[in-house]
């Protein structure tokens, strides 16, 4: 059976054929960030770093969900597991992610009902066999997950759910980008702009921080000949001096987005400033449920507040989420922190860029 | 610090298994036979050289796509020992049930392993049967060791890869695995994709009885293809590369691992071997294997590199070229 959009996408002769022409148009040294965590292990998966030019850097930014939240969200996730009575749901990567104490896989390990969902629905109806048990979900997204958790905050008032609610730390990708061109010493000459997020937003997001900054911005699918195709258009954009904003994933981003998602998304959450592991505060990056939906608030439901509580020493997670070092230049890489034995959640997540460089190469 | 415990990670078949397996058991239990590593211990009694190995099943469902956690249990001990350049004879089965099982369910699984042990000509010759209280163990476990021999001259070892073998693997890979999963509450596929369990067996003898060199042998369960060639390549201190064109997957499995984000070369497949074989041999042990009747897709994938040792590269379809490393972190729960 063939794969449509796949095999297409990953067609050899296409791709030695972007590569050619990277190679050939390629001059000035760049340095390129993609902001999500499937692009950076799409980039991994297809060996894309072994074909390039080598003055070409592909930095991985904060688009991995898990390596952005803040250490005292992970220690909120971990409360709720030492709660009784309470269902911990969660998608699989937060489970090994290591807070100040434990981790939600740890607290498993003890005895606490920590579950694995594919989707918040899960949860839902996770609530609905369990009446006489609280059930959290950890919400832990970009745009991409965040209207089908407002979409599950309907399916709790309609079902009458009442046992169910959801600790947000969602965030927000423009103002995260926009952050990163404010912070001294961020050195990026071409956006590659996350392809799902986009699929939510529209290209249209996007355009008061490529008005403001004026840097090249392609937005990009996930499959080897889109990103070839993206980093093909970034590199001519700066050869020729004229950074655009672009949609080389037009099959499935529009201008405007996807509309009925975003009103959905806006119609349960505000925005909200948020904590950003490594980063710190950016305003209004974040989404917290509105006032009329509190009662679904984990946080506000179970009183839970946890202070801030500082990054593991010698963690370089934050400075490699914006570019500024690599994972190999960060001094627990491959020592202290492991796949294994993480310290940061780059290094637990199968998206984030600590757990990829290690795994491939 | 909360104190050390066992986590699902441990048996995932992975970086973190290996480190219990060398770490703990290793150090308490050592000896020549099991420092081998292989799928089984080779036994040297009166002359004869026997392979023993041993297996527990706790896969969730029980009842899949193509089978159940019956003929997994016999399957693959029958694959262990044939991995070892052994002809199976002999198997143990040890029952662990949870109270409340349904009779008939526990009449289908036996009547799985009678069917698997018949076809592939092996006796089930011991057992031991247990039942825990509702809520101790989940639904049913089952654990099998057998014991086969292996013919003179015959020697294959995860030990024994040399630069120049070409790789064989003798199916479509991640089968097992993503049918599993798929049958799992809440993840319901819609589509005709089933376990590859079989018994490897037949084909194995008819490559080992040909008289073709055959260097390692291994069947590709937990951890999956990129795990088990990490193991070869470390065990037998050689590189080793791969094409990812060449590599045989089926497109709904594809599928799945795309929409889910798995990465089909580290997910457990139940019938498929890996053959290590010297280039001249290499056409002919794959025309053997392509005759046998759970051999039918079996390609070359890939070769045995002098540069490199411990290592596995994958060519990527875009000419790219990555590492593979073992599976970190449990991928799949409970799939065998």
């Amino acid at each position: 059976m063939a794969l449509k959009y796949i095999e297409e996408y990953r067609d050899g002769s296409l791709a030695r054929d972007l590569v050619k022409k990277i190679h050939s148009v390629s001059k000035k040294d760049l340095r390129l960030m993609e902001v999500c965590g499937t692009h950076t292990m799409s980039i991994f998966r297809h060996g894309i770093r072994s074909v390039l030019p080598r003055g070409v850097t592909l930095l991985s930014g904060p688009g991995c969900p898990v390596c952005v939240t803040a250490q005292k969200d992970i220690d909120a996730f971990v409360e709720f597991a030492r709660v009784k009575n309470v269902i911990v749901t969660t998608f699989g990567d937060l489970i090994r992610v290591p807070g100040s104490s434990s981790s939600l896989g740890k607290e498993k390990a003890d005895g606490a009902d920590v579950r694995i969902v594919y989707s918040v629905f899960d949860a839902v109806n996770i609530a609905r066999e369990n009446k006489d048990k609280e059930v959290v979900f950890c919400g832990v997204g970009f745009e991409t997950t965040i209207p089908t958790i407002a979409a599950s905050i309907l399916m709790g008032i309609e079902g009458k759910v009442d046992n169910f609610s959801i600790y947000s730390a969602n965030k927000l990708t423009p103002p995260a980008l926009a952050a990163l061109m404010e912070t001294d010493g961020v050195e990026i000459d071409g956006f590659m702009l996350p392809g799902h997020v986009s699929v939510i937003t529209g290209t249209d997001a996007y355009r008061d921080t490529f008005e403001k900054y004026n840097i090249p911005a392609v937005i990009a699918g996930f499959e080897p000949i889109d990103i070839l195709q993206a980093i093909l258009l970034l590199i001519q954009q700066n050869e020729a001096g004229r950074p655009a904003l672009e949609n080389a994933y037009p099959r499935a981003v529009s201008d405007a987005g996807n509309i009925k998602a975003k009103q959905i998304m806006h119609q349960i959450f505000e925005v909200c400033n948020a904590s950003w592991r490594g980063i710190g505060e950016i305003p209004s990056s974040g989404m917290a449920l509105k006032k009329e939906y509190q009662k679904f608030d984990a946080a506000i439901k179970f009183g839970m507040d946890m202070p801030d509580t500082p990054e593991p020493k010698g963690c370089a997670c934050g400075e490699i989420l914006m570019g500024l070092k690599t994972p190999e230049e960060c001094l627990l890489y491959k020592k202290k922190c492991t796949p294994m034995t993480p310290v940061g959640p780059c290094m637990v997540s199968s998206e984030g860029s600590c757990a990829a460089f290690y795994r491939y190469s | 610090m909360t104190e050390e415990k066992i986590l699902l990670d441990h048996g995932s078949g992975g970086k973190a298994s290996h480190a219990l397996f060398s770490d703990m058991i290793l150090p308490l239990f050592e000896n020549s036979e099991l420092s081998k590593q292989d799928d089984g211990a080779i036994l040297t009694v009166d002359g004869t050289r026997l392979a023993f190995s041993t297996d527990s099943y706790v896969v969730d469902p029980i009842f899949f796509p193509g089978g159940n956690i019956g003929d997994l249990a016999i399957n693959g001990t029958i694959n262990d020992i044939s991995m070892c350049g052994a002809i199976p004879q002999f198997i143990s089965v040890g029952l662990i049930i949870e109270e409340g099982l349904p009779i008939k369910d526990f009449q289908r699984i036996l009547e799985a392993m009678a069917t698997a042990a018949k076809k592939a000509g092996v006796k089930i010759v011991t057992g031991d049967t247990k039942v825990v209280p509702k809520g101790k163990a989940d639904k049913i476990f089952i654990n099998t060791s057998g014991i086969g021999i292996i013919p003179p001259d015959v020697n294959v070892s995860g030990s024994n890869a040399k630069p120049g073998d070409k790789i064989i693997v003798s199916g479509t890979i991640a089968d097992h695995g993503i049918t599993v999963l798929s049958s799992r509450e809440g993840l319901k596929f819609d589509s005709d994709i089933k376990t590859d369990s079989a018994p490897l067996n037949k084909m194995v003898q008819s490559i080992i009885q040909s008289d073709c060199d055959i260097h390692v042998l291994r069947d590709p369960t937990r951890g999956g293809l990129g795990t088990t060639l990490n193991e070869i390549a470390a065990q037998s201190n050689v590189g080793i590369t791969i094409e990812e064109s060449f590599l045989p997957i089926r497109g709904p499995v594809q599928g799945i691992c795309e929409l889910l984000g798995f990465d089909p070369l580290y997910i457990a497949n139940e019938g498929k071997v890996i053959a290590f074989v010297p280039q001249k041999d290499a056409q002919k042990v794959l025309e053997i294997i392509q005759r046998d009747e759970f051999g039918k897709d079996a390609v070359i994938i890939g070769e045995v590199i002098e540069k490199d040792p411990g290592k596995v590269f994958l060519q990527t379809v875009i000419g790219g070229v990555r590492i593979i490393d073992m599976l970190t972190g449990e991928q799949l729960p409970r799939i065998c």
